[in-house]
C-alpha cells in the first residue's frame, strides 16, 4: 500500500466515522420522550421513579440538554475527541465502563457463531458441490434454504423451549451461573460455554445457509474452470483437486462474506441476547433505548459501527493475503 | 509398437434437453516420437478427443470405443491406476488462458506439484528440477515464485509446457496452445516445441484450429469436421493438394497460406453435434450428390498413406481439356496459333484464373471451353461428357460464360427482363410466370433491383456496371456449375470493377460453383483465384497455387508478368528495379 492509497483510506474512514457520529447523535433524540420521563419498566418489581417537573428541569439542565441541539452536538464531538463517551443516565456510571462490562460477552458469542457457521457452512457446501445434481445435494439445499427462512428470535425461542424448558439441559438465561464458585479455570470456562451454547447456536444457524450456499455455488463455478481440469489431468485424485485447488479459490468470496456477517450479527445479537437474556451489548442497547439513555445509545452504536468498519478493513487485508491478484 | 491407438471413439454429451454427438467414430494412431496434428474449426470435437484420451470427460458424457496406450486399454484401468498414468505418462497442455493455471498458487508450486505426486522426489529436489525445466522452456527461474496473473500469455504458455514436461511423459497432448498468442510468441512456442521434439523425441498430439501452426510441426494431419475425420495423411500432401472440399475450404481461409487472396470462409455453419443423416459436410459442400444426403461416408484409403471420407472420392474434376489447338487464318494466308496444345483441369468449386497479356489466346481458350468455338484437335470433357455437341450451355447446372464487353453482349433494344430471361426463352424452360420469378431471383442475386420499373428498362439506358451485372444475371439464371468469366471487369472503372468482382466471388463462394476467370490483370486475379494458369502465345506456361505463382514464378514470362505491375512511388521501388534487371538478363 503506498502513501496515497493509505491517505485516501484514512480520509474515507474519517468521513464515514463523522456520518456515523451524526446519525448516532440525532437518531436517539428523534425518538419521542426523554431520559427523565420513563413511565414503564421491563424488570418486575422495579420502582418507577416519577419526577416532579422541577426535578425534571434540573436533570435536563444538569445533562446540558437545555442547550440548542447543534451546540449539544458540537459539545458531544468535542468530548468524543477527548475520548469522553459521557455518563450513562440510567446506570449513573461512565458509558465506557458499561460497554466494557457487556461487550466481551457479545464478542464471545459473535466470534464463536462466526467460526461455527463458517466452518460448518464450508463443509456442507463442499459436500453438496461434490454431489451436485444428486439427491443428497438437493435435499441439503432445500432443507437449508427452508430453515434459513425461520427468523432468528423465533428459532431462539424454539431452542429455548426444547433445551431449557423441556429437556432442562441448558440454563434459561444469563452468561454465568449467579453466585457460583468455580473449582478452576476449566470449570469456569465450561460454565461460560454452557450458557453461551444456545445464543451461539441461534446466531450461527441464522448465518449458516448463506455461507453454505455461497460455498456451494462458488465451488460449482470454480469446478468448471480450466485449472481444475489441469489438476485432474495431473492425476492428483478427486480429494486433493477439491480441497487444494477448488476450495482454495472458492473461499475468497466466503471470506468477504464473513466480514459483512460480523456486522449483521451485531444487529442479530440485539434480538438473540434479548431472547436468552444474555448480558451482552445487544441487551444493553435495548434497555438503553427503552430508557432513552442517549449517551449509552450513542456509545454502543459507535462501538458497533467502528467494529464493523474494522472488520471490513481486516477482511480486506486477509483477502489481499489470500488472493494474489488483488495485491497489485 | 504404436504409442497411442484410438479406435472408433464416440463421445456423446447428455444435456438437459438433448444430446450432442461431439465425436462420432474417430480412429487414429501415433508412433513413438511422432507429432500428429488434429485440425478442425471450433466445435468439431478436438478438445473432446483430447479429454477422452485421459478419460477426463465428466459424468454427462458417454464414451465408447477403445483408447490404448502402449498396448494397455485405458478404459480397463481403475481410477487410481488412471491417476497414476495421468501426467506421468500422458501430460496435457490446455488452451492458453488466464484460467489454465490456478490463480492462487505460485507457478513454481504448480510445476512441482505433479512431480511430488508421481516421482520419488523430495520437495527440494523437485524445486531444483523445476529450475531446470524453466531453463529448458526458456523462462527465467526467478519467475517460480510469482502468480499466474503476473506473467504474460507467452510466459504462461511456457510455464504450462514446463509443467507438462515435469514428469517426463511419453506423450504430450497440446490443445490449442497458441490460439491466444501474438504472432511472435506463437512462433517462439513453435520453435520451442520443434526443438523439444528434435532433441528429446517427445511424442505429441497437436490439436488446433490453426492449420499453419499445426502443419509446421506435425508430420501427419487429421482433419476433423463435426466429430468425424474427413481427411488424413502426410502434412505436405494435404496442404498442397487437399482432397476433401472441407480441407480445401479450411486451407483457403488461412491467410498465412493464401497471402494475397481476399478472405472467404466456408459458407454456413458446422452442425456441431446435432444428429443428422448423410455426410456431415453435405450442406456446405460444393459438390453434393444424392448419396451425400442419405448416408455418411466412411474414411477410405486413397493412396500415399492418405485417407478421405467422401462419397465422390474427394474433390471431383469438373472439366478436363486435353491437347486443345486452334488457329485463326490471317489475310496473308498465314495462320495465327491462338491456342497451342493446352491441357487444363478444373475441379468442383475451384476458381482458376487464366492470366496472360492481350493476344495470348485466353479468350479463344475461354470460347473453346464454353463450347462456343470448336478446337481443331483435342477435346473438352465436362463431367465426363464432351462439351462440343453437348448441351452444357442449354441446361441448368451446366456451363455459362460472361463476356468482356457488356455493351455488345446485351442488346440495347432488349429490356432488362428480356435480356435476363433470354436463355430460358431460347431453351424453353418454364412458363411465363416461372420465368419472371427466376429473372427476379437472378437480379436479386447480382444485387440489382427487381422492380417492374427496372425490369422494363432498356439495356441501353443502363451504366456499364449495371449492364455487366445484367449479363451476370443472365448467366446465373441457368445455375451454372462452371462459370467462365472472360475479362468481365476490364471495361469497367476501378470501383465498379471491384464491386462486380466481389459480387462474383461472393456468389461463387456461397453457391459453390467452379469458375474460370480470365484476365490480363494479375493483381486482380490474386484477390480471388485459388489457382493461376499463365498463358503466353497460346500455351499455358505455368500452373500453380495463386500464391506460389506470385511469390516464386517459375518461368521467365511469369516473372515478367509479376514485374509488370506498376510499383507506386511509396513502395516496391527496389522490387521493380530488380524486375527490370531480370528483364534485361532474360533478353537474348
Amino acid at each position: 500500500m503506498n502513501e496515497k492509497t493509505r491517505n485516501t483510506l484514512i480520509i474515507r474512514f474519517v468521513i464515514t466515522l463523522l456520518v456515523i457520529l451524526a446519525i448516532n447523535f440525532f437518531l436517539p433524540r428523534m425518538m419521542p420522550g426523554d431520559p427523565f420521563s420513563t413511565t414503564s419498566s421491563d424488570v418486575q418489581g422495579e420502582d418507577i421513579v416519577t419526577m416532579t417537573e422541577e426535578q425534571r428541569q434540573y436533570f435536563i439542565s444538569y445533562y446540558g440538554m437545555d442547550l440548542p441541539l447543534h451546540e449539544q452536538f458540537f459539545r458531544y464531538l468535542a468530548n468524543m475527541a477527548h475520548g469522553d463517551f459521557g455518563q450513562s443516565i440510567y446506570y449513573k456510571i461512565p458509558v465506557t465502563s458499561v460497554i466494557l462490562i457487556h461487550l466481551p460477552w457479545t464478542i464471545l458469542i459473535i466470534f464463536c457463531a462466526t467460526a461455527l457457521s463458517t466452518a460448518v457452512g464450508i463443509i456442507l457446501g463442499l459436500i453438496s458441490a461434490r454431489n451436485r445434481k444428486k439427491r443428497s445435494d438437493r435435499v441439503m439445499m432445500t432443507g437449508l434454504i427452508a430453515f434459513s427462512e425461520i427468523p432468528s428470535f423465533l428459532l431462539g425461542i424454539i431452542l429455548l423451549l426444547i433445551f431449557c424448558v423441556w429437556l432442562k439441559l441448558l440454563p434459561l438465561a444469563g452468561a454465568v451461573t449467579p453466585f457460583a464458585h468455580y473449582a478452576g479455570v476449566v470449570d469456569q470456562a465450561l460454565d461460560i460455554a454452557h450458557h453461551a451454547f444456545l445464543p451461539v447456536l441461534t446466531l450461527a444457524l441464522a448465518q449458516l445457509t448463506g455461507v453454505y450456499l455461497l460455498t456451494r455455488n462458488t465451488l460449482i463455478t470454480v469446478s468448471s474452470k480450466d485449472y481444475i481440469r489441469t489438476a485432474y489431468a495431473k492425476g492428483l485424485g478427486e480429494r486433493i483437486v477439491w480441497t487444494r485447488h477448488a476450495l482454495r479459490n472458492a473461499l475468497l468470496p466466503v471470506v468477504t462474506r464473513t466480514g459483512f456477517m460480523i456486522g449483521l450479527m451485531m444487529g442479530g445479537a440485539v434480538l438473540v441476547e434479548t431472547v436468552f437474556s444474555y448480558p451482552g451489548i445487544g441487551l444493553t442497547l435495548r434497555s438503553a433505548v427503552v430508557n432513552r439513555d442517549y449517551a449509552l445509545i450513542q456509545g454502543i452504536l459507535l462501538v458497533t459501527a467502528v467494529s464493523i468498519l474494522l472488520c471490513n478493513l481486516l477482511v480486506d487485508q486477509v483477502y489481499r493475503k489470500l488472493d494474489p491478484r488483488v495485491s497489485d | 509398437m504404436t504409442l497411442l491407438e484410438v479406435s472408433d471413439l464416440k463421445c456423446q454429451y447428455r444435456l438437459d434437453s438433448h444430446t450432442v454427438q461431439a465425436v462420432d467414430g474417430v480412429s487414429f494412431y501415433l508412433q513413438p516420437g511422432e507429432i500428429l496434428g488434429i485440425v478442425g474449426e471450433s466445435g468439431s470435437g478436438k478438445t473432446t478427443i483430447a479429454l477422452s484420451i485421459l478419460r477426463m470427460l465428466g459424468h454427462s458424457a458417454s464414451v465408447s470405443g477403445r483408447v490404448s496406450f502402449e498396448g494397455r486399454d485405458l478404459s480397463s484401468l481403475t481410477v487410481p491406476e488412471m491417476n497414476q498414468l495421468r501426467w506421468k505418462e500422458i501430460a496435457i497442455v490446455f488452451q492458453n488462458s488466464l484460467e489454465a493455471l490456478n490463480p492462487v498458487m505460485t507457478i513454481g508450486e504448480q510445476v512441482t506439484e505433479p512431480m511430488l505426486r508421481h516421482l520419488p522426489i523430495t520437495p527440494s529436489e523437485a524445486k531444483a528440477r523445476c529450475v531446470d525445466l524453466f531453463v529448458m522452456v526458456g523462462l527465467d527461474p526467478s519467475w517460480m515464485n510469482v502468480y499466474p496473473h503476473q506473467l504474460s500469455g507467452g510466459m504462461r504458455q511456457r510455464a504450462m509446457l514446463a509443467m507438462a514436461l515435469s514428469c517426463d511423459p511419453r506423450l504430450i497432448v497440446l490443445d490449442e496452445v497458441t490460439s491466444a498468442l501474438d504472432a511472435f510468441t506463437r512462433k517462439e512456442i513453435r520453435e520451442l516445441l520443434y526443438s523439444l521434439q528434435k532433441t528429446r523425441g517427445y511424442s505429441m498430439v497437436l490439436i488446433s484450429h490453426d492449420i499453419t501452426f499445426v502443419s509446421s510441426l506435425a508430420s501427419r494431419l487429421i482433419v476433423l469436421y463435426s466429430g468425424t475425420i474427413v481427411e488424413s495423411g502426410p502434412t505436405p500432401e494435404i496442404l498442397n493438394d487437399p482432397r476433401h472440399p472441407y480441407t480445401r475450404g479450411l486451407i483457403h481461409a488461412t491467410p498465412d497460406i493464401f497471402l494475397y487472396k481476399d478472405l472467404w470462409g466456408i459458407p454456413g455453419d458446422s452442425p456441431a453435434g446435432e444428429k443428422q443423416t448423410g455426410c456431415p459436410f453435405n450442406l456446405r459442400c460444393t459438390q453434393p450428390v444424392d448419396a451425400c444426403r442419405e448416408t455418411a461416408p466412411f474414411l477410405r484409403p486413397c493412396g500415399n498413406g492418405r485417407e478421405i471420407a467422401c462419397h465422390r472420392g474427394g474433390i471431383a474434376t469438373l472439366l478436363k481439356a486435353e491437347g486443345l489447338r486452334f488457329r485463326y487464318p490471317l489475310p496473308d494466308k498465314k495462320t495465327l496459333q491462338a491456342v497451342d496444345d493446352v491441357d487444363l483441369e478444373i475441379h468442383e468449386g475451384e476458381v482458376l484464373a487464366v492470366v496472360g497479356q492481350t493476344g495470348s489466346g485466353k479468350s479463344t481458350l475461354a470460347h473453346i471451353l464454353a463450347g462456343v468455338l470448336v478446337p481443331e484437335t483435342g477435346n473438352v470433357l465436362f463431367m465426363n461428357g464432351s462439351v462440343h455437341g453437348g448441351t452444357q450451355g442449354h441446361r441448368f447446372r451446366g456451363i455459362q460464360i460472361v463476356f468482356q464487353d457488356p455493351f455488345s453482349s446485351t442488346s440495347n433494344r432488349f429490356t432488362v427482363c428480356d435480356a435476363v430471361k433470354e436463355p430460358l426463352d431460347i431453351n424453353k424452360i418454364g412458363d411465363g410466370e416461372e420465368r419472371l420469378r427466376m429473372v427476379k431471383e437472378a437480379l436479386d442475386l447480382v444485387r440489382l433491383p427487381s422492380t417492374d420499373q427496372f425490369l422494363g428498362k432498356y439495356c441501353g439506358e443502363l451504366s456499364g456496371g449495371q449492364r455487366q451485372r445484367v449479363a451476370l444475371a443472365r448467366a446465373m439464371i441457368m445455375k451454372p456449375r462452371l462459370l467462365i468469366a472472360d475479362e468481365i471487369t476490364s471495361a469497367l472503372d476501378v470501383s465498379t470493377a471491384a464491386n462486380v468482382l466481389r459480387l462474383l466471388k461472393g456468389l461463387q463462394n456461397r453457391r459453390g460453383f467452379a469458375m474460370i476467370y480470365i484476365s490480363h490483370d494479375l493483381s486482380l486475379t490474386l484477390k480471388i483465384a485459388d489457382r493461376i494458369a499463365v498463358m503466353d502465345a497460346g500455351r499455358i506456361v505455368e500452373t500453380g497455387n495463386a500464391h506460389d505463382v506470385m511469390l516464386s514464378p517459375k518461368t521467365g514470362y511469369t516473372r515478367r508478368l509479376v514485374g509488370a505491375r506498376i510499383g507506386l512511388c511509396c513502395h516496391d521501388h527496389d522490387h521493380a528495379q530488380e524486375m527490370r534487371a531480370d528483364d534485361r538478363k532474360l533478353k537474348p
